[in-house]
C-alpha cells in the first residue's frame, strides 16, 4: 500500500509539473529544458515559508508557485523581447536552471535559515499525502483546461502555429508569452512545493537537467497541444522506472531515441492536437453528462 | 600584472574552445535555422573517442585525435541523415527539429554514461611544462588549444570564402530554396555542414577534455558556446568568435579575481544583460521574417 | 474634403544597397477602394509590410487617422484598425476555420486573466457573443459549412477567403489585401470580385488591394484610383481608364503584351 501511495504521489507531482511544460512547449511552442529550476525555486520557497514562518502549507505552496512564476520573468522578459524566436529562450531556460542549482549548492544559510547548500534543506514538515496530491492534480487540470480553452489560451495556440500572423492579427506576443511562462513556472513551482512536503527535505541534486528532460519527455510523448496526453505519459514515466528498476540507466537513452522517432513518425505525440484533445474531451464529457441525464429520466 | 597576463592567456584559450563550438552552432543555425542541441553529445563523444584511442588502443595523441574526428564526423552526418533530414524534407516546425536534436543529445550522453560511467577522467597527455616568458608562466596546453583552434577556424574561413563548396553553403544560408534552384545540391550542403560540425565538436571536446577532464556531462559547457553566440549575434560566424573570446576572457578573469564558484552564474547574468541591452547580440542584425 | 484615413508621405526603405521603396506617397479617404499594381519586385508587398510595421522604413511618414503609426508594434497597429491578408497564405494551420476567425476577435482578450481560469457568466457571455460574430463572418465568406474543418485541409481558394474573414474579425477600418485572387481561374475571380465588393460596401472598409489579375483590379477600382509601382517608385496614379491609357504604364508594365499584339 505504501508503495502504491509513493507512485500516486510522485506521479501526481510529475503530472502537475508536466502540465506546466505542456502550456509552454505544447501550447505556446516555446521549448524549455530548464523547468527543474522553477521546481527548485517553488520547492525551496514553500518549504522556507512553512518551516521558518509557520505559513499553512497550502498557502506556502501557492507562495512558492507565485515566486517561481515571478522569477521566470528574469529570463522571459529579455528573451521574449528580442525578436529571434524560440532559441534564445530555450538556452536561457537551461542557463537559468543551472544557475539556480549552482546558487543553491553554494548557499548554506540565508540569514538564520539553514538551506544546507549541497547537503540539502532538512526537516521540512511532511504534509503531502495521497489525498493532497489527488486534489492538487484535479485542481491543476481543471484550471489548466479552463485556461487553454479561454481566449488567452487560444492566443497561445495561435502564437505557436504562426507567430508573425498572430502578431499581425493583433496578438501581443510579449504579453501572451509572459502569461504562458508565468503559469508554466507557477505549476512547476507548485510541483516543487509538493515534492518538498513529501520528501521532507530538498537537495539541489533533485533539480538537474535530467529532471527537466523527464518533464519535456512527458509533453513530447503525450502530445503537442494536449493536456490529457502529457497527464497520461507523465504518470506512466514515473510508473515505468519504479516497476523496472534495471531499466533505470537505459531510461534516458530510450527517451532520447523516442524523441527522434516520435518527431519523425508521430510528431503530434500520443494524443496531440485539437481533435484528440478538445473533441475527445467533449465526447467524453457529453457521454458522462448524458448518462447522468438519462439516469435521472429513468429514475 | 603577471597574474593578469596568465589569466588573459588562459581566457583566450578557453575562448578559442568556445569559438569552435559557437561556430558549429552558428553554422547550423545560419543554414537550417535551428539550434543543434545534439552538439553537446557530439563533443563528449569526440573527447571519449580520443580518450579510448589513447588508453585502450595505445595510439599516439595525433592518431587518437584523428580517430576521434573521423568517428564524430560519422556520428554528426549520421544524425543529420536519420534525425534531421526526414523532418526538414517534411518542412516540420523548428520546435520539432529542436526536440529531435535534444533526443540525439540525450541518447548520446547517456550511452556514453552507460559504457564509461559518470566519473571524471584525466585526459592522458604528458604533463607539459609551462613556458616562461619574462617571468610569466604560460601553459603549453593553452597555447596549443588556442593555436590549433584558430588554425581550424582559419581553415574553415578559407573553405567558406575561397572555395566553390563554401560559396554553396553561404548561398544556402541566405536562401536554401533559391540556392537549390540555382543547382546547389542541398544534400551535399547538409553533409558538408554537419561534417564540419563534427570536426569542430571533436576538436573542442579533445581540448576541453585536456584542459579540464573527460566525463559524460562535459558537453554542458556548450551552453557557454550558445551564450557566446547569442552575445555575438546568432547566425553569424565572426560574431560567434567575438562573443566567445569576450565570454572566455571575462569568465577567466571573474574566476581569477572574484570567485571560481560563481563563474557560471556570471556567464548567465552576462547573457541576460546582453539580451536586455542588445536584443540581437553585439553584432547581430534583427531577423525579419519573409512575408 | 474629409480627413484622410491613411496618409503615407515620402516613404523610403533600403534593403542592403537596394532601394525597395523610393519616396512613395499615398493618401486615402475613408471608404475608398484603391488598387496597387506593378510588375514583380516593384515593392507592392513591401509597402503593406511597412504599413503594418513588419519592416521598418528608412525614412518617411505613415499616418493613420491623423496619428503617426511609425514604430508602433504590428499588434498595436492591428488594434488601431489596420488588418491584412498575406501573399502566401498564413493561416493557423492546425486550427479550424472557425478558430482562425475567432482569433481575430479575441487577439486582445475581452475579459481579464482571472476570468480565464474561472469562466464567469460575464466571460461566458462574451465567448458566446464572439462565437456568433465569428459564424456570421464565416457565412459572409461562404465558409459556414467548413467551420469545423482544419484550415490546412481547406482548398486553396477557400483558404484565401478564410484569411479575409480572419482579417475582418479584427474589426479593421483599413483592410490590406495582398493578391486575394492569386492562383484563381476566371470563374473564381468573378465570385471573389462580388464578395470583395459586397464586403466593401456593407462593412464600410477602406481597402488597399494588391492584385495581378487586371480584370479584378479594373473592376473593383472602377470608381476610384489605381497606384502603379515600378522598381520601388510610384509610376502613375489614376482611374482604371487613365492607367490603361498611360504610355509610361504600358511601357513598364504592359509593354510585352503590346509587342505581342
Amino acid at each position: 500500500m505504501g508503495y502504491i501511495n509513493t507512485i500516486i504521489i510522485l506521479g501526481g507531482i510529475n503530472i502537475i509539473a508536466a502540465l506546466g511544460v505542456a502550456i509552454l512547449t505544447g501550447y505556446t511552442g516555446l521549448f524549455t529544458i530548464g523547468h527543474a529550476g522553477f521546481m527548485a525555486l517553488g520547492g525551496y520557497m514553500s518549504a522556507i515559508m512553512a518551516k521558518e514562518f509557520n505559513v499553512p502549507f497550502p498557502i506556502a505552496i501557492l507562495i512558492g508557485g507565485t515566486f517561481a512564476g515571478l522569477c521566470s520573468f528574469i529570463i522571459g522578459y529579455p528573451a521574449f523581447r528580442s525578436q529571434l524566436r524560440g532559441d534564445y529562450f530555450a538556452i536561457a531556460t537551461l542557463g537559468f536552471s543551472e544557475s539556480i542549482r549552482l546558487l543553491l549548492n553554494n548557499t548554506k544559510t540565508i540569514g538564520s535559515i539553514k538551506l544546507g547548500g549541497a547537503f540539502g534543506y532538512m526537516a521540512i514538515p511532511n504534509h503531502t499525502t495521497v489525498l493532497v496530491v489527488v486534489i492538487a492534480v484535479i485542481l491543476s487540470l481543471f484550471f489548466m483546461h479552463m485556461f487553454v480553452t479561454s481566449q488567452y489560451g487560444k492566443n497561445c495556440i495561435a502564437v505557436s502555429q504562426d507567430e508573425v500572423a498572430a502578431q499581425m492579427m493583433g496578438v501581443n506576443l510579449l504579453k501572451t508569452k509572459m502569461i504562458a511562462l508565468f503559469i508554466s513556472a507557477f505549476y512547476a513551482g507548485v510541483a516543487g512545493g509538493l515534492m518538498a512536503f513529501y520528501f521532507a527535505y530538498l537537495s539541489p541534486s533533485f533539480f538537474t537537467i535530467t529532471k527537466s528532460s523527464d518533464l519535456l519527455a512527458a509533453v513530447v510523448f503525450g502530445g503537442i497541444q494536449s493536456l490529457i496526453g502529457p497527464v497520461i505519459t507523465a504518470f506512466i514515466l514515473v510508473l515505468f522506472p519504479e516497476l523496472l528498476r534495471s531499466f533505470a540507466e537505459w531510461r534516458l537513452i530510450i527517451y532520447g531515441f523516442l524523441f527522434v522517432i516520435v518527431m519523425i513518425f508521430r510528431p503530434q505525440g500520443l494524443l496531440g492536437y485539437v481533435e484528440m484533445n478538445f473533441e475527445f474531451a467533449r465526447v467524453w464529457w457529453n457521454k458522462m453528462f448524458r448518462r447522468k441525464q438519462s439516469g435521472t429520466q429513468e429514475g | 600584472m603577471e597574474l593578469f597576463i596568465q589569466q588573459l592567456v588562459s581566457g583566450i584559450s578557453i575562448g578559442a574552445i568556445y569559438s569552435l563550438l559557437a561556430v558549429g552552432y552558428a553554422l547550423v543555425y545560419s543554414v537550417y535555422n535551428f539550434t543543434n542541441w545534439a552538439f553537446d553529445g557530439f563533443m563528449a563523444f569526440g573527447a571519449f573517442m580520443a580518450f579510448t584511442g589513447i588508453t585502450s588502443l595505445f595510439m599516439p595523441f595525433w592518431l587518437a585525435a584523428l580517430l576521434s574526428i573521423v568517428l564524430t564526423v560519422i556520428l554528426s552526418v549520421g544524425t543529420e541523415k536519420l534525425a534531421y533530414n526526414p523532418l526538414r524534407v517534411r518542412k516540420a516546425p523548428r520546435l520539432f527539429m529542436m526536440i529531435s536534436a535534444m533526443g540525439v543529445n540525450l541518447a548520446t550522453v547517456n550511452i556514453i554514461n552507460l559504457i564509461y560511467g559518470g566519473t571524471f577522467r584525466k585526459f592522458p597527455v604528458d604533463n607539459l611544462q609551462p613556458i616562461f616568458i619574462k617571468g610569466v608562466s604560460i601553459g603549453r596546453m593553452d597555447l596549443m588549444a588556442g593555436g590549433i583552434s584558430f588554425g581550424v577556424l582559419a581553415l574553415l574561413w578559407i573553405f567558406l570564402y575561397r572555395t566553390k563548396w563554401g560559396l554553396g553553403i553561404r548561398a544556402s544560408s541566405i536562401d536554401i530554396l533559391t540556392a537549390s534552384l540555382m543547382g546547389i545540391n542541398n544534400n551535399a550542403v547538409a553533409m558538408i555542414v554537419f561534417a564540419i560540425t563534427g570536426v569542430l565538436s571533436s576538436v573542442a571536446g579533445v581540448f576541453y577534455g585536456i584542459k579540464y577532464a573527460v566525463f559524460p556531462m562535459m558537453g554542458v559547457v556548450t551552453i557557454k558556446a550558445m551564450i557566446a553566440s547569442i552575445v555575438g549575434g546568432l547566425g553569424s560566424l565572426p560574431a560567434a568568435i567575438v562573443g566567445s573570446m569576450i565570454l572566455g576572457i571575462l569568465e577567466t578573469l571573474v574566476s581569477g579575481y572574484i570567485s571560481s564558484t560563481y563563474r557560471d552564474l556570471f556567464s548567465f547574468l552576462f547573457l541576460i544583460i546582453i539580451l536586455l541591452f542588445f536584443p540581437n547580440g553585439l553584432m547581430g542584425k534583427s531577423s525579419d521574417e519573409k512575408l | 474634403m474629409s480627413e484622410e484615413i491613411l496618409n503615407i508621405k515620402n516613404l523610403t526603405v533600403d534593403f542592403g544597397g537596394v532601394r525597395a521603396v523610393n519616396n512613395v506617397s499615398i493618401a486615402l479617404q475613408p471608404g475608398e477602394f484603391v488598387g496597387l499594381i506593378g510588375p514583380n519586385g516593384a515593392g507592392k508587398t513591401t509597402i503593406l509590410n511597412l504599413i503594418t510595421n513588419a519592416i521598418k522604413p528608412t525614412s518617411g511618414e505613415i499616418n493613420f487617422k491623423g496619428q503617426s503609426i511609425l514604430g508602433k508594434s504590428p499588434d498595436r497597429i492591428c488594434q488601431l484598425g489596420i488588418s491584412r491578408t498575406f501573399q502566401n497564405i498564413r493561416l493557423f494551420p492546425q486550427m479550424t476555420a472557425y478558430e482562425n476567425v475567432e482569433l481575430g476577435f479575441h487577439s486582445e482578450p475581452h475579459y481579464s486573466l482571472a476570468e480565464a481560469f474561472i469562466r464567469t457568466p460575464h466571460a461566458r457571455k462574451i465567448e458566446i457573443d464572439t462565437r456568433k460574430k465569428a459564424m456570421e463572418l464565416l457565412e459572409i465568406v461562404n465558409l459556414k459549412e467548413h467551420s469545423h474543418a482544419r484550415a490546412s485541409s481547406l482548398p486553396y481558394g477557400l483558404q484565401r477567403r478564410l484569411e479575409m474573414a480572419r482579417a475582418m474579425a479584427t474589426s479593421p477600418e483599413l483592410l490590406l489585401l495582398d493578391e486575394p485572387a492569386a492562383g484563381m481561374n476566371d470563374d473564381e475571380c468573378n465570385d471573389l470580385v462580388q464578395l470583395i465588393r459586397q464586403i466593401h460596401t456593407s462593412m464600410k472598409y477602406t481597402i488597399i488591394m494588391i492584385e495581378h489579375h487586371m480584370n479584378v483590379v479594373m473592376d473593383l477600382c472602377r470608381d476610384s484610383r489605381i497606384y502603379v509601382l515600378n522598381l520601388g517608385s510610384l509610376l502613375a496614379v489614376g482611374s482604371p481608364t487613365e492607367i490603361q491609357n498611360n504610355p509610361d504604364v504600358i511601357r513598364a508594365y504592359l509593354g510585352e503584351r503590346k509587342q505581342h499584339d
